[in-house]
């Protein structure tokens, strides 16, 4: 077990490491890109992708604040997959 | 006491240095805002969803071989009161019995913060928040979990609701991206005649608190994979919790400790040159509590063991979801592995011949079939290994309805 609390602690500090490193800040590349990629990338990972349609505009306001939650996403990539959904209704 | 104290205080900092101020975007946040609503009067806005699911199965061993046995509604509610304000809250209905599973109150901080406070899905691992509801579940049914059959009581952290603060939110790192979610909640709680654990500690049995979280990588510039560790510890024994047997021997439980820890994976990539989405997904729980001799009965102690609990699954998921052919795009094959293993010399949990604990295997392979992007029909054939070698094998069917 006090292999396991080390492997698990050094890849926590690691994870710490690499984000003072890399400076919490995304490329031009990734903050650059569309609603419509960012639903495609992070939606899916979970469960399948919702249409557009499935919801109006107002729920899709409710529900991507309920997204930022649970997948513990920034408040610009939910922006954009919002405006992205209520664009295509 | 002096890191939950820390973290609220933080927490608190936090909001007060964001001045409380609610829809004031910046002209970044305004290019990329949501467009004005226009078909909802107010500002609050609500939405009603969730899930409804019936299984039936098939075992040939069972006296009833052919079951309608298990139901379910889980209805979830949505409130998003301002830009900042938000309340998600679940009950579910299964058969005969009526739960809240969550009721969370959440307030954004900044652009990558989020305050909550409530009962809350406990962020530990990735299964209970994300994977848990019936529509997201590919498989009739979930992994082998630390409330199944197998093992008595609530002996599980990965997957259920605690009562507590949280801190959460996703930050940009480069060309990858990391997330994460630190809680504050009541902590475990030791059942002293078992040493078994309850984390549904609702009202709480000592003043320590249960401090933990999870913390998520996604090194891949396009999301596709993402790695999460969590753990979790705290004083598990009763306040002030001495426990005497006849002979005058006692037992103190107030420093008894449970600690958790988690490693989850998920890896989703649609391939289109074979327009199929393949998906690897899974799992690993160790919970340890410290070695303490239990009082079993009025006379006597049961000897100190290795308290240490672990389950783990591996599931695999193949859809062709780019095929042309309207049937074929909607089937999902499904397989998954299964493992659970009870401490040794527990008075509890699954045994071999020999009487010591052992691990259950259990070998799922399923298919679904996807009527809608969260309705569906799923079917597995589930192969379960106990460790005394017994075997058992059963056909599932779950309908499930996402709304």
């Amino acid at each position: 077990m006090k292999k396991i609390k080390i492997i698990f602690l050094s890849l926590v500090i690691g994870t710490g490491a690499i984000m003072l490193i890399e400076g919490c800040a995304a490329t031009q590349a990734i903050a650059d890109k569309s609603g419509a990629a960012l639903w495609g990338e992070n939606c899916i990972r979970c469960h399948n992708t919702p249409s557009p349609a499935d919801f109006s505009d107002a729920q899709w306001e409710t529900i991507g604040m309920h997204m930022r939650l649970r997948a513990s996403l920034t408040k610009d990539e939910t922006s954009k997959i919002v405006a992205f959904l209520q664009t295509g209704n | 006491m002096k890191k939950p104290i820390t973290l609220l205080a933080t927490g608190l900092l936090l909001m007060l240095s964001n001045g409380y101020s609610q829809g004031t975007a910046s002209p970044d946040e305004k290019e990329t805002a949501p467009k004005a609503i226009s078909d909802a009067p107010g500002n609050t806005k609500f939405l009603l969803t969730g899930a409804a699911w019936a299984d039936f199965y098939y075992d040939k061993d069972q006296e009833v071989k052919y079951n309608f046995n298990s139901y379910g509604f889980a209805p979830v509610f949505l409130w998003k009161l301002s830009d900042k304000l938000f309340f998600e809250g679940e009950m579910e209905i299964s058969d005969g019995n009526f739960e809240l599973e969550f009721a969370k109150l959440s307030y954004s901080l900044n652009k990558y913060m989020t305050f909550g406070v409530g009962r809350m899905l406990t962020p530990f691992g990735a299964f209970g928040e994300r994977w848990e509801p019936a529509f997201v579940q590919r498989f009739p049914n979930s992994h082998l979990k630390g409330d199944d059959q197998y093992i008595p009581g609530e002996n599980h952290l990965d997957w259920g609701a605690i009562l507590g603060i949280d801190l959460r939110g996703g930050i940009p790192l480069g060309s990858s991206k990391m997330n994460y979610a630190l809680y504050v909640s009541n902590g475990p709680s030791l059942d002293n005649t078992t040493g078994m654990i309850d984390y549904e500690n609702l009202n709480d049995n000592n003043s320590n608190k249960g401090v933990g979280g999870r913390i998520g990588f996604l090194p891949l510039s396009n999301s596709s994979l993402e790695i999460g560790f969590s753990g979790e510890t705290g004083i598990a024994g009763n306040q002030e919790d001495s426990v005497y047997v006849m002979n005058g021997e006692y037992r103190d439980y107030s420093k008894v400790k449970a600690t958790a820890i988690a490693v989850d994976l998920n890896y989703a990539k649609a391939i289109p040159s074979i327009k199929s989405i393949i998906g690897i997904r899974g799992q690993f729980n160790s919970l340890s509590v410290d070695k303490a001799d239990y009082a079993m009965d009025d006379s006597t102690f049961y000897p100190a063991f290795d308290n240490t609990f672990k389950n783990y699954f591996v599931q695999f998921s193949f859809r062709p979801g780019m095929s042309d052919n309207a049937f074929l795009k909607n089937v999902e094959l499904l397989f998954r592995y299964n493992s659970l293993e009870a401490p040794a010399d527990a008075p509890w949990g699954p045994k071999d011949k020999n009487g010591k604990g052992g691990a259950v295997t259990r070998t799922d392979i399923g298919l679904s079939y996807w009527l809608s992007w969260r309705t569906g029909i799923r079917l597995a054939y589930e192969s379960t290994t106990l460790p005394d070698d017994e075997k058992s094998n059963q056909l599932l069917v779950r309908f499930v309805m996402g709304f």
